[in-house]
């Protein structure tokens, strides 16, 4: 009997997911637990192992196509055992076709299932009137506030946030950019035989923003800084949303073909470093995320609309200076030497259309928590307890394995404010990611 | 033409039940096809005291009574309109029209179809109606949208003295049958008349009170009730937009949609029960319609309760819709707190 592969459940509320890659073609041999195909849903993406040994058959969903949790997607035949029809007893992508609700009575009207909270996707208690106007406007109800009784959104409501003095992220000022061709730049540094290192930078920083922590770092190998589209030397591109910006670096990381790495994440780069340790488990070593994002709704995003918008040194200081508990920590050499790399407005603009997509109405709208559960590798988290961009609590969501190295007097940035420290913890966990597997 | 007709002369201050009684004369003295029937119609001078002394001005053969028998006179009054003239028909009540619904929805409303066009009913009903008088039970509902429920029937109701006499002569004009429904709580009320000959189209609603924050949608005395709550709901500074139906079959869509899609909040006030009723009609044409894009909070009704009308003149006021209620609904409802 073929083993039935099953798209498996993977976070509390997901219904269905995407096949986002699948590592082994029809036909080919696979080992138990081999990497089979990659998931991902609203909040994260990760990877499904083989049920079986065997070879591949009746590969029922295709890469990128949606599929509701329990369906079978492919069976495992046995060597040599008759590969026939496509197995019958469970229910098969084509039983329940994407985007097809399930029949129901239509004559007895039924609450929607999952209209557990206004803030539902799609099921935003809003007027015809607040519906319509929202439309027209390109306003997502999601994000505004309902004053009618039950959170209803009203006329009213869309209005005041038509008229709210500061909108998600205004890019009035900025100019129009247009998507770049190519691939994310990698940058290298450093050599040596042991796993590598490689980090993730923040919104609204790059590759270099990491490098003072290089010469503290264990000098026996190599560390990679990847940087996010739109961002230092990569190419300006569109992000439909989190997991599409983590599927570009799970690409990119791909084709890097590291066996083994210990990856490092700053801000949303920890947020991304998470959603790879998720996809890639068996590549990764160790993580250490610093000041994550994707743990929490909260999120300080006037500070980053000041820094993205800034075009001069004189608007750009007072926002990051925002980001250290102490604002001397800021001096004006590193002010103009940011805004040297921020020069190019374009960039900036791009970086608004992110910030827009990823953080709306200055929350984090995303989730990666979950992640944090899955891990198998040592993870640390290093947090400043002054953190006014991602507030340090949220880190009280990481389970007890995962340890927490909280920075007194230090904000958004403690690679910046306290250097030695954050390399000493870093350089500690690649270390003890070592020593505990043979492999490195 | 949308506007009332040819309304020349002097305007005179008129109760509704005289108002009726001048378009009724006005009627019988031009137009020698124009007959009043009805029970008590005659010496007595209505149960209402609506004709009055027209059987002294034009006679026992224009303003007949009839047997007590609606089924009977109803029948007399739509083979008289088959066969030339033009018979306004009163009830006493217009409660008693059910004893003479086989001539009205069977015979006057199916004539002209069951005959291929070659024939019409132009017969006016004159139906006492509503509550409010003490009259109990079987003398005090409000029946139209029974009758609004039957195509080739037009359903009109006056809520002024103006308006009593223009539909009146209107209906007079109408091919058709026309049931007009008089609230018997207006007829003494007074108001400006214009003397001499006009009609008020049928089918044509009436802006009361022009408004931005709501519209509420009444008919018969229910309009007269709104327009007493926007003045108070003015003072809360509530803008309220009324809108007096005044016929309910047809019924005017355009007006109440073009309101609804300014104010984007629309209150329905009748005295019929509630459910199935007036009310009904308007809150589903609303839906229906692109003005349901403009609705900025639920389609509220304000209808009478699902009972009987009570003797007891405190339960008799309590069953149907009053001021303090429209005006609560309508703050409710502009306010967004339902």
């Amino acid at each position: 009997m073929p083993v039935e592969v099953i798209f498996p459940k993977v976070d509390m509320d997901m219904e269905r997911g995407r096949i986002a890659t699948w590592h082994v073609k029809p036909g080919e041999r696979v080992s138990k637990s081999d990497p089979l195909f990659d998931i991902e849903t609203d909040k994260a993406a990760m990877e499904v192992e083989s049920p079986a040994e065997g070879f591949l058959h009746h590969v029922l969903a295709k890469e990128g196509s949606e599929v509701a949790i329990g369906v079978a997607v492919a069976w495992i035949y046995a060597e040599g055992e008759d590969v026939g029809d496509v197995p019958e007893g469970r229910p098969t992508p084509a039983d329940a076709p994407p985007g097809r609700e399930p029949d129901r009575d239509e004559t007895q009207w039924q609450r929607p299932a999952q209209a557990t909270s206004p803030l539902d996707a799609g099921n935003r208690r809003a007027t015809p009137a607040a519906r319509a106007l929202a439309a027209q406007r390109g306003i997502d109800l999601k994000n505004i506030g309902g004053s009618g009784p039950r959170g209803r959104v009203q006329a009213k409501d869309v209005i005041a946030n038509l008229q709210a003095p500061e909108p998600p992220l205004d890019t009035r000022s900025l100019p129009g950019w247009r998507p770049e061709r190519g691939d994310l730049a990698v940058v290298r540094s450093g050599s040596g035989a042991h796993a590598p290192i490689l980090m993730f930078h923040g919104l609204a920083a790059d590759g270099p923003s990491l490098e003072a922590l290089d010469p503290l770092l264990p000098q026996d190998r190599e560390v990679l800084k990847m940087e996010l589209p739109s961002h230092g030397r990569s190419p300006r591109r569109r992000v439909a949303g989190f997991a599409d910006l983590a599927r570009q670096v799970r690409v990119r990381f791909d084709d890097l073909a590291l066996d083994n790495v210990h990856i490092v994440g700053h801000s949303l780069g920890g947020a991304l470093a998470l959603a790879l340790a998720d996809t890639r488990p068996r590549q990764v070593r160790s993580v250490t995320l610093i000041s994550p994002a994707g743990l929490g709704p909260e999120f300080g995003g006037q500070i980053l609309r000041g820094i993205i918008r800034a075009g001069s040194a004189a608007s750009l200081g007072p926002w990051l200076r925002q980001l250290t508990s102490d604002p001397a920590t800021i001096t004006e050499d590193y002010v103009r030497a940011a805004m040297a790399a921020r020069g190019d407005a374009a960039m900036r603009a791009a970086q608004a259309d992110m910030a827009c997509t990823l953080f709306p109405d200055d929350t984090q709208g995303f989730d990666v928590s979950g992640t944090l559960n899955r891990l198998d590798c040592p993870a640390r988290i290093i947090w400043g307890r002054d953190d006014k961009v991602v507030p340090w609590r949220h880190a009280l969501r990481a389970p007890g394995k995962v340890a927490l190295h909280l920075l007194e007097g230090v904000g958004h940035l403690p690679h910046v404010e306290r250097l030695e420290e954050v390399a000493s913890i870093l350089s500690d966990n690649v270390c003890r990611s070592s020593r505990s597997r043979a492999a490195n | 033409m949308n506007a009332e007709s040819s309304v020349r002369g002097e305007v005179h201050e008129l109760s509704y039940a005289e108002s009726i009684r001048d378009a009724m004369d006005i009627a019988l003295g031009s137009d020698e096809r124009v007959v009043l029937m009805g029970e008590d119609i005659g010496v007595y001078g209505g149960a209402f005291q609506v004709t009055g002394s027209l059987v002294h001005k034009y006679g026992e053969d224009r303003v007949m009574d009839t047997p007590i028998s609606e089924l009977g006179g109803a029948g007399v009054a739509v083979g008289a309109a088959l066969t030339g003239l033009r018979p306004i028909f009163e009830f006493q009540f217009s409660d008693f029209s059910t004893l003479a619904m086989e001539q009205i929805v069977n015979q006057a409303a199916k004539l002209r179809y069951m005959l291929g066009g070659a024939v019409s009913v132009p017969l006016v009903m004159r139906l006492p109606s509503g509550s409010g008088t003490g009259a109990a039970a079987q003398h005090s509902q409000s029946l139209e949208a029974w009758y609004g429920h039957v195509p080739g029937l037009k359903v009109a109701q006056p809520s002024t003295p103006r308006d009593a006499k223009g539909l009146l002569l209107a209906a007079l004009e109408d091919p058709d049958p026309v049931l007009i429904f008089e609230h018997k709580l207006l007829y003494k009320m007074k108001g400006p008349v214009p003397s001499g000959y006009y009609t008020t189209p049928i089918g044509k609603a009436a802006v009361r009170r022009e408004g931005t924050d709501l519209t509420i949608a009444a008919n018969s005395i229910m309009a007269l009730k709104a327009e007493e709550a926007a003045k108070t709901l003015a003072d809360e500074g509530i803008d309220a937009e009324v809108i007096d139906l005044r016929t309910v079959r047809p019924i005017d869509r355009e007006t109440v949609l073009a309101s609804v899609r300014k104010t984007g909040r629309l209150l329905c006030v009748y005295e019929g029960v509630k459910t199935l009723g007036v009310g009904a009609e308007v809150s589903a044409m609303v839906a229906e319609s692109d003005a349901f894009d403009f609705l900025d909070g639920p389609i509220v009704r304000l209808g009478g309760a699902e009972c009987p009308i009570p003797y007891n003149p405190k339960l008799e006021e309590a069953v149907v819709p009053q001021v303090p209620a429209i005006i609560r609904a309508a703050r409710d409802l502009a306010n967004g707190a339902i």
